[in-house]
């Protein structure tokens, strides 16, 4: 009886106090990162036939289980990858915003304060101070887009850096769960008892590897579980890990793309394009599209700025009565052989037509029938004309490419038109007086002209006409008709329209009589002329881009609105993302984590059911000594 | 719902530092003014910011275009009105000369004073602005606009074609006028016709002139010849000259009309006698004062000479109006632009003020709503605080 009774209370005793242990071990572990409650399991031991029916006999642990749900945690994991996607992401676009919009020092300030010098040059134009301001501008808008630059190259040297830790990590955290996969699995005795600590420890290597590249998880009957990231590439499997490396980009070596290897040696995959999520992806998506837009877009702006303003030195006379020169260079069109191409093609890239660039960078391939243009971002075909030759090369975009023979079907060329246009840019003129303020040609009246027939001063459509300077008289052979000595004859005048030739155009108002003669001339006596500073004063916001519809001041514009669209989605995306991860990990915690009230309230129930059954045992005792004094 | 209790302290400090990165934002704005700190904040206005700032700089680049044309204009103005004095000055003398009564010591004080008023003319013709640039010269630079040639004519060397600057987005003006318009290109005799006798005529004819009407007016040198005292004809300027008119039965005072415009002769001519009715070219006032001097110092003691200084007088009357009145025109189109000027800079000004009522109402901060924000947020954080301390103190433990 008493010994029943004894076995009982000590069954009681030892189960209260693996209840009392494990309620320690979660007050120890509230604050750890990961841990999941724990609770006792009990049961009532098999009862005893008796006389009187089965009786009890105690109590005894049958398992000692971890609070948790394998869905809310992948759910937490997802929600995990996004936000530090996200957040990986917009801090990175925040520098590059902050960095081109800022209203003092932005890009768009000095594109205005160059226009003003062009100004003041126009105003006076032989005054060598104002020539002088102007260089300096030129040099400070040099100065500033190259900083720029250096800043966006320093931005992906630090992403390809950090792309390359980010290799690591990941190799390291698979590692880890290989090793925990093995030793749960070891120390699993199925259906009775799991390592419910070393399976916290997997969760949060599982939990940290989210952090970095989404994950997906796939639990296997012995417990270990097998882990695929990205679009499904397999990262652990069991006690197999593949190693993540940082390879050499396929075009340019130093834009890291990554690769599995998986154990046991075979060959390396390429699973870049795969990466989403996590900090990795945020990383990705960064480098490949804002840091390229970004580059392709400043450099789109500088071969703008450089070709626009260059064009119309070119059509004016500096102080010294020679044609303009340029004012600005750039770097030319890069093109990347890929170091899987096996031919020995090679392709030359020039700019055919400023106005007609994009921000784009594209593909050239070589294909059986021939050659193949690709937009690079999106794959779509882009349309050539042309045969490739250098008389007749591939136009498209504003490029004009040439390619040699040698090529091997297959082969693929990147084509950065603008992407590093920047690096080299220079101011070319020095000298002031080089500024080419007045235009080539200037029109007058005779002044023996009897009618009231004005002429404009002239504009220079095309520097390169090799009878630009040649001197046209118009002679008016009655008030509406006028003939140009080499040219026209015999010509209906309108009063206001322009009468062109020779690369120039002059308008003729008013009502001239017959014999009057108007004059197109070499401008180069009168270097006091404003012309061509004022045209180019102007030129910043014209219709240049886009087919001549977007002005390169609106072209910066309209990038400073993107990048801030850009940045601001991030953000918002990292806040629905943030509320996402703290919903989930909410649920998750109040599945797994450790409330101190219950854990008090526990300690408070097991301690009254370890004294309540330390009574029963001395009960037990004190019956046995009764028992034992009766035979005494 | 089993709340974990270091998620409680979690979520606790994370709200509590997401109030206080809300409550930094609004302290940084109500200390910068600004609404849009960056593109992010607001990616529409902070386009249109841009876009407002570039209005701006165009805005004050036209101001000080305005106010360098204006700056400009008016030292043209101002040596114009000088110039316009001493033309006057030369037309009064013109008029005592036509005076018969002039001694030749009056006359020849006079040229004294005329040669010194062509100098000054001349000087003032080679004004230089404040940068040191010629005013009348057009695009021409270091080269005097005006001087005298070997054979002591004056000779524009500048550009017709003058500077302009930008004073709208879409207008420019001239800041100047070239020496040509102002100085040289003024109409001959009438702005028709130009009168002059032959200077071996022997007669006493005089001839003044007008016209009839102009739409029958063929421009062309004609030439009025008396084959004898009282018969005439008029000639064209062909070769052979084909006769126009002609007539006879002259007496004093007769007036001859022919091609829409009409000469009156008085005196009388000799036979042989000839006058030039010529097209209007155009005369520089240089020559014109030249001209005036050279007939002061010839000498008039016949009456053919006398007839002679009549009619040149004439001519150099007429001159000095036509100088006059083309000083007046040009002085008008200055007064024009600088009027022109003014009103496109009241419009200026109205724009700029819209300019910075537009960037004020995107950019910055409503204080009112800001500084309401900073205490809600202020009371929120606090809120937080309180009831986190309140929260942290309630457990189980303390009653253990």
């Amino acid at each position: 009886m008493s010994s029943n009774m004894l076995s009982i209370g000590l069954s009681g005793l030892m189960s209260t106090q693996t209840a009392l242990d494990t309620t320690s071990h979660n007050i120890a572990n509230a604050s750890t990162p990961g841990y999941s409650r724990q609770n006792v399991v009990m049961e009532e031991l098999a009862p005893r036939r008796t006389i009187g029916g089965y009786q009890g006999s105690g109590v005894n642990v049958t398992s000692i289980k971890r609070s948790y749900d394998e869905f809310v945690s992948a759910q937490v994991r997802t929600a995990n990858s996004s936000k530090n996607q996200w957040d990986s992401y917009s801090t990175l676009a925040e520098q590059v915003n902050n960095l081109f919009a800022n209203s003092t020092t932005g890009l768009s300030t000095n594109l205005q304060s160059i226009t003003s010098a062009f100004q003041a040059v126009a105003n006076t134009p032989t005054l060598t101070s104002v020539r002088q301001v102007l260089l300096s501008k030129a040099d400070s808008l040099v100065n500033q887009l190259r900083a720029y630059d250096d800043r966006l190259n320093g931005l992906n040297t630090e992403i390809n850096s950090k792309v390359k830790t980010e290799a690591i990590a990941i190799t390291g955290l698979a590692s880890s769960i290989a090793n925990m996969n093995e030793k749960i699995a070891n120390l699993t005795v199925r259906g009775v008892a799991v390592p419910n600590d070393l399976m916290d420890q997997r969760s949060r290597y599982i939990d940290e590897l989210s952090s970095h590249i989404n994950v997906a998880v796939v639990q296997q009957d012995d417990g270990q579980m097998n882990i695929a990231i990205g679009n499904g590439y397999s990262l652990v499997t069991g006690t197999q890990a593949s190693r993540m490396v940082a390879q050499a980009g396929d075009y340019v070596p130093g834009d890291f793309r990554l690769a599995l290897i998986p154990d046991g040696g075979a060959a390396a995959l390429d699973v870049t394009n795969g990466v989403q999520g996590g900090t990795l992806g945020g990383l990705l998506s960064f480098r490949d599209n804002l840091v390229a837009t970004a580059k392709n877009n400043l450099g789109q702006v500088a071969v703008g700025v450089a070709s626009v303003l260059n064009e119309q030195q070119h059509k004016g006379f500096d102080l010294d009565a020679q044609f303009g020169t340029d004012l600005f260079s750039v770097g030319g069109v890069s093109v990347f052989d890929n170091k899987n191409n096996t031919g020995t093609g090679s392709v030359t890239v020039t700019r055919s037509d400023t106005a007609a660039l994009t921000n784009k960078n594209y593909l050239l391939t070589k294909t059986s029938s021939g050659w193949m243009l690709q937009d690079g971002e999106s794959g779509n075909v882009v349309t050539t004309t042309g045969t490739g030759t250098s008389l007749d090369p591939f136009v498209a975009d504003g490029l004009s490419i040439e390619v040699t023979a040698g090529a091997a079907t297959g082969d693929k060329f990147l084509i950065r038109p603008t992407y590093d246009a920047v690096a080299t840019m220079a101011v070319e003129l020095t000298d002031p007086r080089k500024i080419a303020a007045a235009a080539a040609i200037v029109g007058s009246a005779n002044s023996s002209n009897a009618g009231t027939g004005t002429i404009s001063q002239g504009v220079v459509d095309d520097a390169t006409n090799a009878s630009l300077l040649t001197t046209v008289t118009i002679q008016f052979t009655d008030s509406t008709h006028y003939s140009t000595d080499g040219g026209l004859t015999t010509q209906a005048y309108t009063s206001g329209d322009p009468i062109s030739m020779n690369g120039w155009h002059v308008e003729i108002s008013g009502a001239p009589s017959a014999g009057d003669v108007f004059t197109v001339q070499s401008n180069s006596t009168g270097l006091g002329d404003y012309r061509n500073a004022l045209l180019m004063s102007q030129s910043l916001d014209q219709a240049y881009f886009d087919g001549g519809k977007v002005s390169i001041n609106d072209t910066v514009n309209n990038w400073v609105a993107g990048l801030g669209v850009d940045t601001n989605q991030a953000q918002s995306n990292l806040a629905v993302q943030n509320a996402i991860y703290d919903d989930t990990y909410k649920t998750q915690q109040g599945i797994s984590g450790v409330n101190l009230d219950e854990e008090a309230a526990n300690l408070v129930r097991y301690q009254q059911a370890y004294a309540a059954m330390s009574k029963v045992i001395a009960i037990a005792n004190e019956n046995f000594s009764t028992l034992m004094q009766a035979f005494s | 719902m089993r709340i974990s209790t270091s998620l409680m302290h979690d979520s606790a400090v994370s709200s509590m530092s997401q109030q206080q990165a809300m409550l930094s934002k609004t302290q940084i704005e109500v200390s910068s003014g600004l609404k849009v700190q960056e593109p992010s904040d607001d990616p529409v206005a902070a386009v249109a910011i841009l876009r407002l700032q570039q209005a701006k700089a165009s805005y004050d680049q036209f101001g000080t275009n305005i106010d360098f044309a204006n700056v400009q204009l008016g030292q043209e103005d101002q040596v114009l009105g000088e110039v316009t004095n001493l033309v006057q000055r030369v037309s009064q003398f013109a008029i005592q000369a036509n005076n018969d009564t002039l001694t030749d010591q009056d006359r020849q004080s006079m040229v004294v004073e005329l040669t010194e008023i062509n100098k000054q003319l001349l000087s003032l013709a080679n004004t230089e602005d404040s940068n040191g640039v010629y005013l009348f010269s057009g695009f021409t630079v270091g080269v005097q606009p005006f001087s005298r040639d070997s054979s002591n004519a004056v000779v524009y060397s500048g550009s017709s074609p003058v500077r302009n600057v930008q004073i709208t987005s879409a207008q420019d003006m001239s800041i100047g006028n070239s020496g040509d318009d102002v100085f040289m290109s003024i109409p001959e005799g009438n702005g028709t016709f130009v009168l002059g006798a032959t200077a071996t005529n022997t007669g006493t004819g005089v001839m003044t002139g007008a016209v009839q009407d102009i739409t029958n007016w063929v421009p062309d040198n004609y030439t009025l010849t008396f084959t004898t005292p009282t018969d005439w004809q008029i000639t064209d300027g062909s070769a052979p000259p084909n006769t126009v008119s002609s007539g006879t039965g002259y007496v004093s005072g007769t007036t001859i009309q022919f091609n829409g415009v009409s000469v009156t002769l008085n005196g009388d001519p000799a036979a042989g006698d000839s006058f030039t009715i010529n097209a209007s070219g155009t005369e520089n006032v240089f020559s014109t004062i030249d001209q005036f001097i050279a007939e002061l110092s010839s000498s008039h003691t016949t009456t053919s000479q006398r007839a002679m200084f009549q009619n040149n007088i004439n001519k150099v009357l007429q001159q000095l109006t036509q100088a006059e009145s083309n000083m007046l025109r040009v002085r008008a189109s200055v007064g024009a632009r600088m009027s022109t000027l003014e009103n496109v800079e009241a419009i200026r000004q109205d724009e700029v003020y819209a300019n910075a009522k537009a960037m004020s109402k995107l950019r910055d901060v409503d204080y009112a709503d800001a500084v309401s924000r900073l205490s809600q947020q202020t009371l929120g954080l606090q809120a937080a605080q309180q009831s986190y301390i309140k929260i942290a103190q309630l457990s189980m433990f303390n009653y253990l």
